[in-house]
């Protein structure tokens, strides 16, 4: 139950609560740069969850066995050259190299499978995969799992990364449909010549992330709630 | 070893597995995931200017290169790129074009803004698009708006509002159909310029001559004297002079027509303006600041 409860947690905390675009601001030029249209935001946001989970689930494996501290393969690798067996092996220096390799192959063969079997989801899909690859929001998901995998007694398990990256997935679409419809509204106002464009945009992303500060301490809440609900 | 070596030793060779490993994935990949495109759609799209207007009807360039390709489409359909993509499509896939002419928008409507009747005042959203909605904005109820939004659509720069009218340079004018778009009275057309000045009416109103009277100082009061001298060329539909660009006009001297006008109701847009002002362009006037400064409109 526990586990259950605690995947849940990460969910709603990557969607809701610590949104990646509006609370730790990454991933923000696909949410200026696509948010013209909602259709086309939607499309961005699948686009964006699909991918985020695949890098998380391969960085996770890649953090796990081999980059993190005391990884079983490295540690092995470490042993067999002959080092210091008293020195922890710690190869977390290589994650940020390691997961842009990740990200930005992954991308690339998910494009070409999609290409390839699904030509109208291609289509629509259009310039937004091949973007995606140097979309910070993805890097940031796989730094934040890698984080949660640093040491001490709770490391995550690839269930907690799935769900890590699945809520910050689903907390960019949410993010970037509601910036979308705003500024859709938005082209109907008479907007300062200097602020058109990307100018109003960030301000109203600036009001939106501090509506989104009203989601904090939620999780808390959620998480009492739903033990005491077990509890009887 | 020392410690040190190990670890950089450690990295290197992890950094290289992963990249060997990512590369060979991505070069089976390459090779299981190959689609077969055809190297006709691929030669139309380097060709194509790649603006993505959708001027042509298609949602992009690669949309349309695949329709020529396949022959769905025409080959003269793209008007940014105009006579020249047409002519390399043309030669690309070996299709016979025939005579084609450039397209240009050219708007139908020539009333300034004190030459037509003003019925309501109108403070609200500037854009013709939200002025049209209102009953009695204007007693035309054909003409130009005047709050510009074929201005706004249009990329290229080629239509200035001068004194509430649009006026597009066809020099500047790629065909790309924006403007006929966003004109919520529909009074931008599409025609083709098989000479460098065209015959055009400049009025849109199909009311009776009395009507027109009332709300406008030039417009087309449906007196059909054009129609005389232009044998044949021009027609007279619900009250407005129709010229039929599908018919040969040499030998027709069309500015007879223009002299029988009572109104100011036809006349001749041509291309290449630019040559023709530079054999008697004015002087340019340097701003002077003092005064425009403080005239300056604020819409905060």
């Amino acid at each position: 139950m526990d586990t259950i409860v605690s995947l849940f947690l990460i969910f709603i905390g990557a969607a809701l609560i610590n949104n990646f675009v509006l609370h730790y601001f990454v991933g923000i030029c696909p949410f200026i740069g696509v948010s013209r249209r909602v259709d086309l935001a939607f499309g961005m946001g699948c686009a964006v969850t699909f991918v985020i989970g695949i890098a998380a689930t391969l960085s996770w494996t890649l953090t796990f066995y081999i980059l993190r501290p005391e990884a079983p393969l490295s540690a092995w690798l470490w042993n067999s050259m002959g080092a210091d067996p008293t020195t922890v092996v710690d190869l977390s220096i290589l994650s940020y190299i390691a997961y842009i390799f990740v990200i930005a192959s992954s991308v690339q063969f998910v494009e070409m499978y999609v290409k390839k079997f699904f030509p109208s989801l291609h289509r629509s899909f259009g310039v937004f995969l091949p973007l995606i690859s140097t979309n910070c929001a993805i890097l940031f998901a796989c730094l934040e799992i890698m984080k949660n995998l640093q040491g001490g007694d709770q490391l995550w398990g690839l269930h907690h990364a799935l769900a890590l990256s699945l809520g910050g997935g689903v907390g960019f679409t949410i993010a970037i449909v509601i910036m979308a419809g705003l500024r859709e509204e938005l082209e109907l106002c008479d907007v300062p010549k200097a602020l058109k464009g990307p100018g109003i945009a960030l301000l109203v992303a600036g009001i939106l992330a501090m509506a989104f500060m009203g989601f904090t301490g939620v999780d808390r809440g959620v998480a009492d709630a739903i033990r005491t609900l077990t509890q009887h | 070893m020392d410690n040190t070596l190990i670890t950089i030793l450690l990295s290197a060779g992890i950094l290289l597995v992963i990249a060997v490993l990512m590369a060979l994935i991505l070069g089976w990949a390459n090779i299981a995931f190959h689609v077969p495109t055809d190297p006709k759609v691929a030669a139309v799209n380097e060709i194509l200017p790649g603006a993505n207007c959708g001027g042509c009807g298609f949602v992009g360039c690669s949309e349309y290169a695949e329709a020529v390709a396949n022959g769905k489409a025409a080959a003269t359909l793209c008007g940014p790129g105009g006579q020249d993509a047409a002519n390399r499509i043309a030669e690309t896939l070996g299709l016979d074009l025939g005579q084609t002419w450039p397209f240009k928008a050219v708007v139908h409507c020539s009333a300034k803004r004190e030459q037509r009747l003003k019925q309501t005042p109108y403070f609200g959203e500037q854009s013709c698009a939200a002025a049209n909605l209102v009953p009695g904005i204007q007693g035309c109820v054909y003409g130009c708006l005047g709050y510009g939004d074929c201005q706004d659509v249009c990329e290229y720069g080629a239509i200035d509002m001068v004194d509430g009218l649009a006026i597009i340079d066809v020099d500047k004018c790629t065909g790309c159909r924006a403007c006929e778009k966003a004109c919520p009275r529909g009074i931008i057309t599409m025609i083709p310029f098989k000479t460098e000045e065209v015959l055009v009416v400049t009025c849109s109103n199909k009311d009776k001559g009395v009507l027109v009277k009332d709300v406008c100082t030039v417009g087309c009061i449906g007196c059909s004297a054009c129609t005389k001298p232009a044998d044949g060329l021009i027609e007279m539909v619900n009250d407005l002079p129709v010229v039929n660009y599908d018919k040969d006009s040499s030998g027709i001297d069309l500015h007879k027509s223009i002299e029988k006008c009572p109104r100011e109701s036809l006349m001749f847009i041509g291309l290449h303006k630019d040559k023709k002002k530079a054999q008697g362009e004015p002087e340019r006037i340097e701003a002077n600041f003092a005064t425009t400064v403080d005239q300056t409109e604020w819409r905060g």
